[in-house]
């Protein structure tokens, strides 16, 4: 690995549009359109990929000709369609737009020069690790093989690479049908014969190929479907490893030159959306701007300038400068890879891995002794099915990491595997309730074969005829569907504008379902599983207790337990609020204030009925015979006083409060007319309410007098002052 | 230059994005978590243990002082309250009940609270609370009631509250059925409003019985398995805090989806986020004449004519290949919808295809939701002990929320675990392993090294072992997040200087030596030649920097502008080195700011292109 240097390439993509490249069977597509959508699909990699690789695009068997070596009528019928640069749309564009099939044959030796020559001169002075000739035809056109030395001679001299696709496939005649190396069987041109042109172009090409390399040569003839299929995935965004060199260290004494790379990583789009103007395209036209405002009322702008930095502690604000921040924070050496110490493996659990990335740890390049060194350390730790425990730093700027290396022998190569760790604020220990020891959700025998087998139905690994095993499904061979699915909107956007997005290219949507041996084994279990595990949907209603389900805990609150023997019924509409969760249904026992108000407010029920239950709840609290109650049920006479009078209606409030002060002396309840007079809660007056009997005076007098009254007189005759009757009377 | 803005802005938003989906999920959760700390201060609770172990008192401030810190750094938003019963002293809002002492009313923890919380530890805490609380009557209705006050103060939406309570006596009232009753309603009411009650009950002699009283107060467990009151009490404090921290954390599912095994048998799980990253806290802008934070409002509008755009006055776009390609904001979403959310079961696999380096993100946690679709915790329960019987994993596909792409997944199943305490150190579920695609992975070229020999692998097998140890996940905090919140405790509570901070994933390199002694020494006796020091750097890195220095190090490297254009209409502009780019930056008079290749390479093409 020439780590740091720039891995460059040409390629010309030679193709042959000649007439015979039109020519195919019945229901067959022409050699031609396959050939154009390889290049395509090529080009489309290279431009999306963004390699700074550079390709051309020679066109052979065209009407015109142009092409430098074209002279004394030699080298007719090739046109140099692009010069080497770096694939672009619009490159791509032509090939939709202008890339036809032509009329003429051109001989695709000739054509091979001419790539030969437009890769020797524009290569000239700059620097390349690959020179390639990818040359797509039907070898129909009759060549003549006098400079076929000279030619593979200049090839090898220039260390120019050759790649042939073709229509059809060549090793077959040679080994019999059903090669193992190809993969769809039936490629069209194979049925009817190769013409006499063509096998001799053939024994050509494999002449040429085995000169150049006798051992895999033949492997760089590809069929156009072949590739189609294979070049299909837009290729993933290349990143050069880079290099992380440092020192693992043990204790202060003991260190081993090493060097990291990035294994596994969650790669990101690099490119981000940039704002645009809608109308102009332009991004320009759109600026985004920040400003800093006040929280109060005229949300005040403030200058930049006159803001600082500060942060949350708690509930308190700390100002905090970037120098102070900067002065006190944390600071270390800098790059590290300090081992801790050593835990068995086991206590390193998979699910408490962190961070989103793998690094592989190898010796320094070149450094024999640091190999020896890190090969003990990687064996030892297998050997005890040990990790190291290491202190991990990128460099002196990165927050410093504790992490677990993991040995990591293969067949030709060790290494440690680093992986971050958790830190304890991190950590969420949450606990959720055993399955085990719940006897509703434990599985019965025959549910659990059938779960049994629905697993032996879906194994996705299994052994072949061989014993061998075989993974059906890879899925990290998969590309990332969304970069996938990015791409081919992109280029469709780009190539067609104007036409909604196209629908999801159907291998990629196949490679996200279950493979159809899978879905089809697996059926007649999964019926018996949805036999014997009945599942139902919860509807979605708020779970609601009623008052007597919570006052019947407490058989000793008095009178509202009596006060339920008769209207049972209309006790278990009466549903108790969940105020915090903010839907009032009914006047709740916790606020039954707020409850009453809310309920009046939102007219959901009539005004009667909500102060039905409002005094009920008065009447419960008044039970208690607590200051706290006492409290809390004049605040209650308070909202309904008010409300009352808000909506008009005091004959209500009037009559109830009336029967209340009744049935004062017989339930004792003095001290608590005491707070209600001292608070100067009377009843409603004309003054206040059209519809009351009641005059200021009246009003006014209420509380004083019978107060007064009380001291001489007997209690009122309504000795049977239960609340049960004034609920009667409302 | 408006560009590279943009970038960073953008990474910014991608960030939220990426945080939202670990911590918010398609669940909605509005408003805050609430936990009130109601804490017996009766004389039984000062009483010393033996061998000076602490009194429960100053266990339980232990403990809370440890959930308040925590929760200054994971969750500063959630509201805690700390209320003392069986007082002698009174202090409540409105002074209506007494013998309670509310002493943090519910609100946000800050650096006040923690120092407060402090003063009552140890033997001087002892004495401050006799002096300031002192011990007296205990009624727990009215403690409770209290709390419920507390509660209904509070005029932001509560999501989540929780009130525990610590005492050591079972029978708070001496058997005062009154009180006792009192204090059941006052229970209940509280429970009706959501309010999930939990005893920590501590060590008293003769054992706390349950039964007696606390039965009927706290809530009921939530899986009806009474593992909850089976608990013995307390005694040490590292299980007070365990217990605390497991009740005090709200588990709060990241996304609620249907975990799909074929067509019509959907299962209702949870995906929880049980270890997420936790970072420093953003800094917070304040006025500088006040100090008081204010907001941003960012807007945009368009460059010539200055008016606001909307959103339908906006597209978005990306170049490649030379090319803008523009698209509708809904399109940019619309692409990355593959389908609705949920796990969709693939198939089975055995644990060894489990590769260790395959991981791409942090696991999530999988629970059943058996109150959205009855059944699905039996039939989780059935799969989770199949698959854990028959040691393999069920591969799925996830789509943990709205428009976000799908990533395969591994469900592997996790067996129940309970430590002597009964506390539950791991709960029974799925952990899901986030599975990389082909474009996750790296090509390496692995060097090649002679491996080393079974002498040398001995030695090193003699130094593992002698610096063995157990790792625990929970045993390291991160020094960077711990620095930070001593700088702003000191700073907000005036400290001279911030209290120490060990950082405990420093390696102890002295300990270190004196365990392994000759060790080391006699390793790399075996492995190193006696002139070889692994100190040095390579030697190739010396030579190239030998050779370049000197007074032609910067080399005068120009492009003339002709050269510049024809790089910029061939694509090749990345064959220039960075010093010419930057060079011809200034040749043809654009400033930069940035640094990187791509950036000097955009603004040139910005600058020539066209």
């Amino acid at each position: 690995m020439k780590s740091g240097k720039r891995f460059l390439s040409a390629l010309v993509l030679c193709m042959d549009v000649g007439f015979s490249m039109s020519n195919s069977g019945p229901g067959e597509e022409p050699p031609f359109e396959l050939a154009k959508k390889v290049i395509q699909k090529f080009v489309q990699r290279q431009v999306f990929a963004e390699t700074k690789d550079e390709l051309a695009l020679v066109l052979f068997g065209t009407e015109d000709t142009k092409n430098p070596l074209a002279l004394d009528r030699q080298y007719q019928h090739i046109t140099i369609h692009r010069h080497l640069m770096v694939a672009d749309f619009e490159l791509l564009e032509e090939i939709e737009n202008q890339i036809h099939p032509e009329s003429q044959q051109a001989d695709w030796l000739d054509a091979l020069v001419v790539c030969m020559d437009l890769l020797q001169k524009e290569t000239k002075g700059k620097k390349y690790d690959r020179l390639n000739i990818a040359l797509l035809t039907d070898l129909n056109a009759q060549s003549s093989s006098d400079h076929l030395d000279v030619i593979i001679e200049n090839l090898k001299r220039a260390g120019i690479t050759l790649q042939f696709f073709l229509p059809f496939p060549v090793k077959d005649d040679e080994e019999g049908g059903g090669n193992g190396g190809r993969r769809s069987p039936g490629h069209p041109g194979t049925g009817k014969g190769l013409s006499m042109e063509q096998k001799d172009s053939v024994d050509m090409m494999k002449h040429i190929m085995l000169t150049l390399d006798e051992e895999d040569g033949l492997d760089q003839i590809h069929t156009f479907r072949n590739a189609i299929e294979q070049l299909r995935m837009f290729k993933g965004i290349e990143r050069r490893p880079m290099a992380w060199p440092c020192q693992l260290t043990i204790g202060s004494s003991l260190s081993i030159r090493i060097v990291g790379f990035k294994a596994v990583t969650e790669e990101k789009l690099k490119k981000i959306w940039a704002t645009v103007d809608a109308q102009t395209a332009q991004k320009e036209d759109v600026k985004r701007e920040t400003v800093y405002c006040l929280d109060d009322d005229n949300e005040t702008e403030v200058q930049k300038d006159d803001t600082i930095q500060g942060f949350l502690y708690g509930s308190d604000i700390v100002p905090f400068s970037k120098v102070d921040q900067d002065q006190m924070k944390y600071t270390h050496d800098g790059k590290c890879f300090a081992v801790l110490g050593f835990a068995k493996e086991n206590t390193v659990r998979r699910h408490q891995f962190m961070g989103n990335q793998v690094i592989k740890i190898f010796a320094a390049r070149g450094d024999e002794h640091a190999g020896v060194a890190l090969s003990a350390v990687i064996r030892a730790l297998d050997e005890c099915k040990m990790v190291a425990i290491v202190r991990y730093a990128y460099d002196r700027r990165s927050n410093p990491q504790i992490g677990a290396a993991f040995p990591c022998i293969k067949r030709d190569y060790e290494c440690l595997m680093y992986v971050q760790l958790p830190f304890t604020e991190d950590l969420r220990q949450f606990t959720f309730p055993s399955l085990e020891n719940n006897k509703k959700f434990t599985p019965s025998e025959t549910q659990l074969s059938a779960v049994d087998s629905l697993i032996d139905s879906m194994m996705l690994v299994e052994e072949d005829e061989n014993g061998e095993k075989r993974d059906m499904l890879k899925v990290h061979h998969i590309p990332n569907p969304a970069f996938q699915r990015h791409f081919q909107c992109l280029h469709h956007r780009a190539v067609c504008p104007g036409t909604p997005l196209p629908p999801m290219e159907s291998w990629l949507k196949a490679a996200l379902e279950r493979p159809e041996v899978i879905s089809e084994r697996c059926q007649a279990p999964l019926e018996e599983m949805k036999k014997k595990f009945p599942l139902t949907q919860v509807e979605k209603k708020k779970k609601l207790k009623t008052s007597a389900q919570i006052f019947g805990k407490d058989s000793e609150v008095p009178d509202a337990k009596k006060a339920k023997g008769d209207d049972e019924e209309e006790e278990e509409e009466y549903n108790l609020a969940d105020i915090a969760e903010g839907s009032v249904t009914s006047v709740g026992s916790v606020n039954p204030d707020r409850d009453f108000c809310t309920l009046i407010k939102r007219k959901s029920l009539p005004f009667g009925e909500v102060c039905q239950q409002l005094t009920h709840r008065i009447e419960q609290l008044l039970g208690n015979k607590n200051t706290h109650y006492y409290m809390k049920s004049i605040t209650c006479i308070q909202a309904f006083r008010e409300q009352s009078v808000k909506q008009g209606n005091a004959e209500l409030y009037n009559s109830y409060l009336q029967s209340l002060k009744r049935s004062i002396p017989n339930r004792g309840l003095e001290v608590f007319w005491d707070l209600l007079v001292q608070d100067a809660i009377t009843l409603i007056s004309k003054d206040e309410v059209d519809g009351s009997f009641v005059s200021k005076n009246e009003a006014n007098q209420f509380l004083v007098a019978e107060e007064k009254k009380e001291e001489t007189t007997a209690p009122p005759a309504e000795d049977t002052g239960d609340f049960d009757d004034l609920l009667d009377m409302m | 230059m408006a560009e590279w803005n943009a970038y960073y802005r953008n990474e910014d938003d991608e960030e939220e994005q990426e945080e939202g989906e670990q911590s918010g999920g398609d669940y909605k959760i509005t408003g805050r978590d609430s936990l009130v700390f109601l804490v017996d201060a009766s004389k039984e609770m000062f009483i010393k243990g033996e061998d000076g172990q602490p009194s429960n008192f100053d266990m339980t401030m232990q403990a809370v002082r440890s959930v308040y810190t925590s929760k200054i750094i994971s969750s500063h938003r959630d509201l805690m309250a700390l209320v003392f019963y069986g007082t002698e002293q009174s202090k409540n809002p409105r002074n209506s009940f007494k013998h309670v002492y509310v002493y943090h009313d519910l609100d946000e923890p800050g650096a006040k609270r923690v120092q407060d919380v402090d003063a009552l530890q140890g033997e001087k805490g002892g004495q401050l609370a006799a002096e300031t609380m002192g011990s007296g009557e205990t009624s727990l209705g009215d403690a409770l009631w209290c709390c419920a006050n507390l509660y209904s103060d509070i005029k932001l939406r509560l999501s989540h509250k929780r009130l525990m309570i610590f005492t050591c006596r079972d029978e708070p009232h001496g058997g005062n059925s009154t009180k006792d009753r009192q204090a059941r309603t006052k229970a209940s009411d509280l429970k009706e409003t959501g309010v999930v009650i939990d005893l920590m009950h501590l060590m008293k002699p003769g054992g706390f019985d349950v039964s007696i009283f606390f039965r009927d107060i706290v809530s009921p467990p939530e899986d009806e398995s009474e593992l909850g009151l089976q608990l013995e009490p307390c005694d040490k404090l590292e299980d007070l805090k365990k217990r605390v921290r497991a009740k005090e954390q709200k588990k709060r599912a990241m996304a609620r989806l249907n975990l799909c095994l074929g067509e019509g048998l959907n299962v209702a799980v949870g995906l929880y986020a049980t270890a997420v990253t936790a970072r420093k806290p953003g800094a917070i802008k304040l006025y500088r004449e006040t100090n008081e934070p204010v907001r941003s409002k960012t807007r945009t509008f368009h460059t010539q004519t200055g008016s606001l755009l909307l959103p339908s006055d906006i597209k978005k776009a990306q170049v490649y290949g030379k090319k803008q390609i523009v698209m509708e904001k809904d399109e940019v979403d619309a692409i990355k919808k593959f389908d609705d959310p949920g796990l969709l079961l693939i198939g089975f696999k055995p644990m060894e295809k489990l590769k260790l380096h395959h991981h791409v993100r942090p696991a999530v946690f999988l629970y059943p939701e058996e109150g959205e679709v009855k059944g699905s915790a039996c039939l989780f329960s059935a799969l989770l002990t199949k698959c854990s019987e028959r040691n393999v994993f069920a591969l799925c596909r996830c789509i943990s929320r709205r428009n976000y792409p799908p990533r395969f997944v591994a469900l592997v199943p996790q067996k129940e675990e309970i430590d002597e305490g009964k506390v539950q150190i791991t709960p029974p579920g799925f952990n899901v392993i986030f599975l990389p695609y082909a474009d996750d992975f790296r090509t390496l070229d692995p060097p090649q090294f002679p491996t080393a020999s079974q002498t040398q692998v001995d030695k090193m097998k003699e130094i593992i072992s002698k610096l063995r140890f157990r790792y625990r996940s929970d045993a390291f905090e991160n020094p960077v997040i711990q620095q930070h919140y001593r700088n702003l405790e000191a700073l907000a509570l005036d400290m001279m200087a911030p209290e120490d901070v060990e950082d405990l994933i420093m390696p102890k390199a002295e300990q270190m030596d004196h365990r392994l002694g000759p060790l080391a020494q006699e390793f790399k006796d075996l492995v190193y030649p006696s002139d070889y020091n692994p100190e040095t750097k390579p030697a190739a890195k010396r030579k190239t920097a030998d050779t370049g220095g000197g007074a032609e190090k910067k080399p005068k490297v120009e492009v003339s502008e002709d050269e510049l254009r024809a790089h910029v209409q061939n694509g090749t502009m990345g064959k220039l080195t960075v010093p010419v780019l930057k060079e011809a930056c200034k040749q043809v008079g654009v400033r930069t700011t940035g640094t990187k290749k791509q950036e000097l390479i955009d603004a040139l093409i910005a600058r020539l292109g066209s």
